[in-house]
């Protein structure tokens, strides 16, 4: 009698412990993912034959609303310390995000070191920049933040104008759980915004999938040609095996500059630069590091005629005496062709 | 009951002269100052502009004259050796209380304070020449102050496209004809120590025997810690001949910012990390 008494009220112990202990893990499964089920991860479209993912992708997929916080975030001028300057003040969408000035221009007109690259296709680079620098998207968003020649700003001055703008609130709410604009949570939401920036739907892809699209004479030589000459290094579905060469174009006059080796710190890449995608080509003139060529056929002038000479000239050059010969007849085709990589959905053409 | 309140001031009084006497023991703890004299040679440097006569000039081992306008280093991790051979740490991973620019044109900024070094006898200091590779991000919200401290406009000790710290900042001139110099440092890497994937890493660990120990306890020392800057061209690891111009192995200006060049300047200043630990600092003498 007496033991079954302390019986009952220990299984009411009991019963009590296992409700507060539910209750507790229904609190913690609240805190950690509040708002999971309404804010989906995006399904990336990958398209065929495209190389792997970096890495930072798989940890930092893609949400709707992480997304729509990073596209908001990339318009936002507020960025700059003068409120002028926004990411799309440089990457314009109807450039596949480059503009067409030879070199960036941020604050109050200054100047910046290099031609602005076009952003398409980060879920699959592995390096980022020219000079290859940034191996992780998340971390790319601070560097024009603070530099003089960007936006000119910090992170804090930033959070500080935009942390009670109602519509980041609630998308942060939507996108991470809470109202809180964290550095963590720019830096992601505009990474996962570049993610999603994917161009595979130019007639040349088309032609690839046999999706009705047939190259003209001119495109198809230009096709021949392409493969046979500079296929080597713009290789795989980007059109960049993303490597980092020296191609021997007219050197960029600022001392800043030393290519990728400004990274590496090792000679071989001195003024080496990523091999630049193709895709879009059309959209993103000015080209070369710097924008030292205005056209796409001054880019093959230079290659033929010859180009700089230098101890680490890609050996792929110096065995053609530092020329890749083209005639005017290739030159034409190999233009069309390129336009054939030109992604009109992309750029909202 | 007017007893009791006499006995209680007695008391309170016994016993605040009871704390009184015990400060004259030797403390728990006291300060250690640092005192930074930057020097060509023996000669503590004075920055002047390429006309300047009055700045300090020194001649380097290849026989070119230099001197400097501006001369900026970030010290970290400060680390104290007792005499028995324990590490005191000072602040190692917070950069808000544990870092400093050290800044010529800044008197103030010549001497920095570390307070409540545990009393004791020491025999050996170490420090970074700029910021070790886990703290080396442009955080700020994790480190405010050093944050605004090396970003600040007339401090620059930031390496915007590198997403890191300037370790150091040299801005002179050269030769007879006054060309410009310009020297950064700062690292490059990427990745985990022990893995990195890419880049130049800029960090050097210095490691100085004092001369005499420094005994902290009823006086707070002052250590002089000379930074002797002919090593920079004439230093232990290597022997620099300042060039201009464009190519992959001019050197003053400033594709020296550039990581190809830089790793000769930062053996000279910081050591090669293994056969130089002290690169161009040495101890000046001690105050105890």
């Amino acid at each position: 009698m007496f033991s079954s008494l302390i019986d009952t009220g220990m299984k009411k112990v009991f019963a009590i412990l296992s409700i507060l202990f539910l209750l507790q893990s229904c609190n913690r499964d609240d805190i950690v993912q509040p708002v999971s089920y309404n804010n989906p991860q995006l399904s990336l479209n990958i398209p065929t034959g495209f190389p792997a993912l970096n890495n930072s992708v798989n940890a930092n997929k893609p949400t709707k609303y992480g997304v729509e916080l990073g596209e908001k975030f990339f318009q936002e001028k507020r960025f700059s310390a003068d409120n002028t300057i926004s990411c799309a003040s440089c990457h314009h969408k109807s450039n596949a995000f480059a503009d067409n000035n030879a070199l960036a221009i941020g604050i109050y007109g200054r100047v910046g070191l290099r031609n602005t690259p076009p952003i398409q296709n980060m879920a699959f680079m592995q390096f980022y920049n020219w000079d290859g620098k940034i191996l992780q998207l998340e971390k790319q968003p601070l560097v024009p933040i603070i530099t003089h020649e960007e936006m000119n700003s910090s992170i804090l001055e930033v959070i500080g104008k935009i942390n009670d703008d109602k519509e980041y609130k609630e998308l942060s709410r939507k996108a991470f759980g809470d109202e809180n604009i964290s550095p963590e949570r720019i830096y992601k939401s505009i990474a996962q915004f570049g993610y999603t920036l994917i161009s595979a739907n130019s007639k040349y892809d088309k032609v690839q999938r046999n999706e009705g699209e047939v190259f003209t004479e001119s495109e198809a030589r230009g096709y021949q040609t392409f493969q046979h000459k500079c296929g080597n290094c713009h290789s795989t579905a980007l059109f960049t095996d993303q490597s980092f060469r020296n191609v021997g174009f007219p050197l960029n006059p600022n001392t800043d500059e030393a290519g990728r080796a400004r990274v590496t710190g090792v000679p071989a890449d001195y003024m080496s630069f990523r091999v630049p995608s193709l895709r879009n080509i059309e959209y993103t003139a000015p080209y070369g590091s710097f924008g030292q060529f205005p056209t796409l056929r001054s880019v093959l002038d230079y290659f033929d005629h010859g180009v700089l000479d230098a101890d680490n000239l890609d050996p792929v050059l110096k065995e053609n005496g530092n020329r890749i010969p083209l005639t005017e007849q290739e030159k034409e085709d190999l233009i069309a062709f390129m336009k054939t990589l030109s992604d009109s959905s992309f750029v909202g053409k | 009951m007017k007893n009791l309140k006499k006995y209680l001031l007695l008391l309170v009084v016994l016993s605040a002269l009871i704390s009184c006497s015990k400060d004259d023991k030797d403390p728990v703890a006291n300060n250690i100052t640092l005192h930074f004299n930057n020097t060509f040679k023996s000669n503590t440097i004075v920055l002047g502009d390429a006309a300047s006569t009055t700045a300090t000039t020194n001649t380097s081992a290849e026989g070119q004259v230099h001197h400097f306008s501006e001369l900026k280093y970030v010290v970290s991790n400060i680390r104290l050796i007792k005499a028995d051979g324990t590490e005191i740490p000072y602040n190692i991973n917070d950069l808000d209380k544990g870092a400093t620019v050290v800044n010529q044109a800044k008197t103030e900024t010549l001497d920095y304070t570390l307070s409540n070094i545990p009393s004791g006898e020491y025999k050996q200091i170490k420090f970074g020449l700029g910021v070790k590779q886990e703290l080396n991000m442009l955080d700020q919200t994790k480190f405010p102050t050093f944050y605004a401290n090396a970003g600040a406009n007339e401090t620059e000790m930031m390496w915007e496209w590198g997403a890191g710290y300037r370790f150091t900042k040299l801005e002179g001139f050269y030769d007879s004809d006054n060309k410009e110099m310009s020297i950064h440092t700062g690292s490059t890497i990427e990745g985990e120590e022990g893995a990195y994937t890419q880049g130049v890493d800029a960090y050097r660990d210095i490691t100085l025997n004092l001369t005499g120990n420094v005994v902290v306890g009823r006086n707070a020392p002052k250590i002089t810690i000379k930074a002797d800057f002919d090593k920079l061209l004439s230093g232990k690891t290597n022997t620099i001949k300042l060039t201009t111009g464009t190519g992959m192995n001019d050197n003053a200006t400033p594709n020296i910012h550039t990581a190809v060049q830089m790793t000769k300047f930062v053996d000279n200043l910081g050591g090669d990390g293994s056969s130089d630990i002290t690169g161009m600092f040495s101890i000046d003498g001690v105050e105890n």
